[in-house]
């Protein structure tokens, strides 16, 4: 039964949890629309606040595939949420270099696991594309579909080639930061009560 | 009336739709095409007799577009329509494929919805925990529903004031709920055969049907304008 | 034992869970003859569902742990044999409905099986038709699953095991989560599997329903089979017999059950019988002459949000006539003695849950109000004195530790009074444990505890006891006792009569959101 290939468990495990992000993520996207800078901020909120759901999810990942395919779902609901397929690329690159960072560590070592989450978090950035791909144009697209000047001005100010680098690696670091919590959550609650 | 789409043709309206939205129109003959590309998705739910839903959604959107039209232009300021217009924002920009994705989501069963993943070449994996990503929305509704029932009557439906201890409570018996249940839930499925090396058959047969080649035509015709219009003129 | 060929084979089987000492099983030898129905009974953690899990091969195939000894099924070496193989020899109904559906839909969810093990769609349609009005669910065809009440449910889950007609169907617990007339739906599904000559295996608390099905019945306590009966001595068992085993009765209930229903299986408003009324306070307290009360009144309510304002009004004011159809439910007075167990009786779906979250004040748009001790509570008043002890307590427990979960609802952390909280309650020595890491009985406990520490004054409980075997269904019915006792008063929504003839001082009986009786 050591088998490296998944079952149906491993692809339900997958599937709940993909559920419960995309959940957080939902929530957290609705604030974004409230002031530019909240959509910047995603890169501090999702991290965290997903923390929590995926260290449990990373301490029921054993085989090599699991945190891929959640990234390919996340690829697929985004798209089918209506944020596009520009960041489809990013998500799943991000997806599978954090499995295999996981992997290099047996999905058990616990430095590992953090970066492997601070990688997967980079996702996350995938809902700017639309905003630096297209910059220009989606700018005039956002002018013309009523948005403000100066919604437009902060959100490129705060969303541009230039900071999406530093997203890229806010992201990173709080989802490194994110993992430390959520562990401690997990430990706190799910492996005191020895569910893990 | 009843019109059984394909859930491939489900799939091509939703890719269509999130092209478009990603193009936003420019003329007015553009936003008449958007208008009327939203309406489809909308006069689907009717069809599947979903009032509520649709007409919920032809009011949204209804009002966003009449906002963003008459009311909100660059020059406005202030707080409260700098928040209007972000919501205005994200009704007119995105709803088209929330319409479109919440039809589809509310019209395909899971039945269905596997064999035309199946019919695509989709990893049966990916199938699997798609199908359950899906069965576990409505879910973690339910729960999360009890879980605030209960804050509600514990009194710490705001966590003292405290933003993480708001995140903890509402988190943790989830976690603890959708585990468990994702448990049983393996377990019902796997002694139900689920994770067998034979191939999946479905009751559902898909076929393309008129509409389905209909509907494939009106949404290729409008991918088709917005594109021509957008990088050729 | 008959000398007729075994179909199941236990051989010499123990078992460990990895990581935990309940269920265990050590030297475990039985055998199963094609078309029997056995009884599996026994407290709860004794063993009976890890029987099930290693005839089913989810031992060891999905709940892992140290498995000794060999399990034949039909011929197939469970060790040896794929999960998907077994799928249409062994069919599994499972404890909670809620849980066991893997489609949204009820039709996807017949078809599933039969789909997974690669049938011909026209076969599957065939056998789903079959079942389908074997069942008689054809009203169920069609529909979310998520609107299904649990007995609906249920039956879905038996259907779409059917529909892979198994030679062999395991029953875990299946009547858990169900009221009195899905039990009798559930009933009618084993007896049909019987004459179509099926083995039926049922792992069960409440024995009532099934007495009348079994064969052979096997009582387990520790791991190991203890007891054999075969069906005709079972059913002569004596109450005293019975109880010493610590089982639950096998016919008092349906003393019960006669007593509320009339040849349909309707519950009506007949009172229970004399001498099955509590025993202390004899009769059925008359409202006039209680000392202490506790009040109810326009407890009025609709889930329909568009007519509810004015529906509820006209409730009000028809309330002595009752004239208020449409209404999910509509009890313009009512009162209670305080310092009492008050049982709250009928069938699911017909205002029970709805009017205890209206009394905790959990809807808020009902306009009913509680005098308690000379007070009036009203709107969001009543979620302060009053708590509901939901079916699933599991949501209502936030903190790691047990006396957290009480410290969090004081508005100013007293550590003596915690202490003495968890003390009355027996929970001291569990204070630093993780409320998640206790029992079901303990962790309904812990949320009587905070709600003890947040002070209310009525206490509400959702079917405390379904699931449940004997002797933690009467330690439940001694804690609302002693409860009441110290002064709460106490309202238990349940179906389940033993509970209602152990601890209830009075008994309020709802139907279609009306009080009856």
């Amino acid at each position: 039964m050591n088998s490296n290939k998944l079952k149906a468990k491993d692809f339900i495990t997958v599937g709940i949890f993909t559920a419960i992000l995309i959940v957080v993520e939902f929530l957290c996207g609705m604030l974004g629309y409230i002031h530019p800078y909240i959509v910047a901020s995603y890169v501090i909120m999702i991290p965290l606040v997903g923390a929590i759901p995926m260290m449990l999810f990373y301490t029921k990942v054993e085989k090599f595939g699991m945190i891929t395919i959640m990234s390919v779902l996340i690829a697929i609901l985004m798209f089918v949420l209506g944020m596009g397929y520009l960041g489809a690329p990013l998500i799943v690159c991000a997806g599978v270099v954090a499995d295999l960072i996981a992997k290099s560590g047996k999905y058990k070592s616990f430095k590992k696991t953090i970066i492997s989450y601070g990688v997967f978090c980079l996702w996350i950035c995938a809902n700017y594309f639309p905003v630096i791909v297209t910059a220009d144009s989606y700018r005039k697209d956002l002018l013309d579909g009523g948005y403000s000047a100066e919604y437009c001005d902060d959100l490129f100010r705060a969303i541009n080639e230039k900071t999406i680098a530093v997203l890229l690696i806010l992201c990173f670091v709080f989802g490194c930061i994110g993992a430390v919590i959520g562990k401690k959550v997990v430990k706190k609650h799910f492996e005191k009560a020895g569910i893990v | 009336m009843h019109v059984a789409l394909d859930p491939r043709t489900k799939l091509y309206m939703i890719l269509v739709v999130s092209m478009v939205v990603l193009m936003t129109a420019t003329t007015p003959f553009l936003w008449g095409v958007r208008i009327f590309m939203t309406l489809v998705p909308i006069t689907l739910l009717f069809i599947e007799k979903k009032y509520a839903s649709a007409i919920r959604f032809l009011i949204f959107y209804g009002v966003a577009l009449v906002l963003t039209f008459f009311f909100l232009s660059e020059e406005s300021s202030g707080i409260i329509t700098a928040i209007l217009i972000g919501y205005c924002g994200i009704v007119v920009q995105f709803m088209p494929s929330m319409i479109t994705a919440w039809y589809c989501v509310r019209t395909t069963k899971i039945d269905e919805f596997m064999s035309a993943m199946q019919k695509l070449h989709i990893p049966n994996g990916i199938a699997i925990s798609l199908a359950v990503v899906m069965r576990f929305f409505p879910t973690i509704k339910e729960e999360y529903g009890s879980i605030r029932d209960a804050m509600k009557m514990r009194g710490i439906t705001f966590g003292s004031g405290n933003v993480l201890k708001m995140v903890e409570y509402r988190m943790i018996p989830l976690l603890f709920s959708c585990v468990n249940i994702g448990d049983e839930l393996s377990a019902a499925a796997i002694t139900r055969g689920l994770d067998g090396n034979v191939k999946r058959t479905s009751v559902v047969e898909l076929k393309l049907h008129a509409a389905d080649i209909l509907l494939m035509l009106v949404f290729t015709a409008v991918l088709g304008v917005f594109v021509y219009c957008k990088y050729f003129r | 034992m008959e000398n007729q060929e075994s179909i199941i084979k236990i051989d010499h089987v123990s078992f460990k869970y990895k990581g935990s000492t309940e269920g265990l099983l050590s030297d475990v030898s039985l055998s199963f003859t094609k078309g029997e129905t056995v009884l599996l009974c026994g407290a709860s953690g004794c063993g009976k569902t890890t029987i099930l899990r290693l005839i089913n091969g989810l031992i060891p195939h999905y709940y892992s742990g140290d498995l000794t000894g060999n399990v034949i099924v039909a011929e197939n070496n469970i060790r040896e044999t794929e999960l998907y193989k077994l799928a249409g020899v062994v069919g599994t109904v499972f404890q909670n409905p809620r849980s066991q559906f893997f489609s949204v839909d009820t039709d996807g969810e017949i078809v599933f099986g039969p789909e997974n093990i690669g049938l011909s769609p026209k076969e599957i349609v065939k056998r789903k038709n079959l079942a389908v009005s074997e069942m008689k669910i054809e009203k169920l065809l069609n529909r979310s699953l998520f609107e299904l009440s649990g007995g609906e449910k249920q039956k879905i889950a038996c259907a779409s095991v059917s529909a892979l007609l198994p030679g062999i169907i395991l029953l875990d617990e299946p009547s858990s989560n169900l009221d009195w007339n899905a039990i009798s739906d559930l009933r009618d599904s084993i007896r049909r599997w019987k004459e179509e000559g099926k083995t039926i295996i049922i792992s069960e608390h409440r024995l009532w329903y099934v007495k009348d099905l079994i064969d052979r019945v096997l009582y387990l306590s520790d791991g190991a089979v203890k007891k054999e009966w075969r069906g005709e001595e079972f059913r002569t068992l004596s109450e005293s017999e019975v109880a010493e085993l610590k089982l639950r009765p096998i016919s008092l209930e349906e003393k019960y059950i006669d007593a509320f229903t009339d040849e349909k299986g309707q519950i009506t408003s007949k009172q229970m019988p004399a001498r099955e009324k509590p025993k202390r306070n004899g009769n059925l307290t008359q409202a006039s002459d209680i000392g202490e009360k506790v009040i109810l009144s326009e407890f009025c309510f609709s889930y329909d949000k568009k007519h509810s304002g004015r529906r509820l009004r006209k409730c009000i004011q028809n309330g002595i006539t009752g004239e208020c159809d449409g209404l999910q439910l509509c009890i313009p007075n009512l009162i209670l003695p305080a310092g009492k167990v008050v049982g709250v009786i009928g069938r699911n779906g017909t205002g029970k849950s709805t009017f205890l979250r209206c009394v905790c004040g959990l809807e808020k748009r009902c306009p009913g109000k509680i005098e308690v001790d000379g007070k009036q509570y009203a709107g969001k008043e009543r979620l302060k004195i009053t708590y509901m002890v939901m079916q699933d307590v599991n949501h209502q427990l936030f903190t790691d530790s047990v006396k957290a979960e009480v410290m969090l609802s004081m508005e100013e952390d007293d550590e003596k009074r915690c202490d003495e909280i968890l003390d009355r309650l027996g929970l001291l020595p569990f204070k630093d444990k993780h409320p998640m890491a206790l029992s079901g009985g303990q962790k309904q406990r812990v949320a009587i505890a905070s709600a003890m520490a947040a002070g209310a004054k009525i206490l509400l409980f959702d079917e405390p006891t379904s699931g449940l075997d004997y002797a933690h269904m009467k330690q439940v019915g001694d804690m609302l006792k002693k409860l009441a006792k110290s002064g709460s008063t106490i309202l238990v929504s349940t179906h389940d009569p033993e509970l209602l003839a152990l601890c209830c001082d009075e008994v309020i009986h709802i139907e279609s959101g009306k009080l009856v009786g």
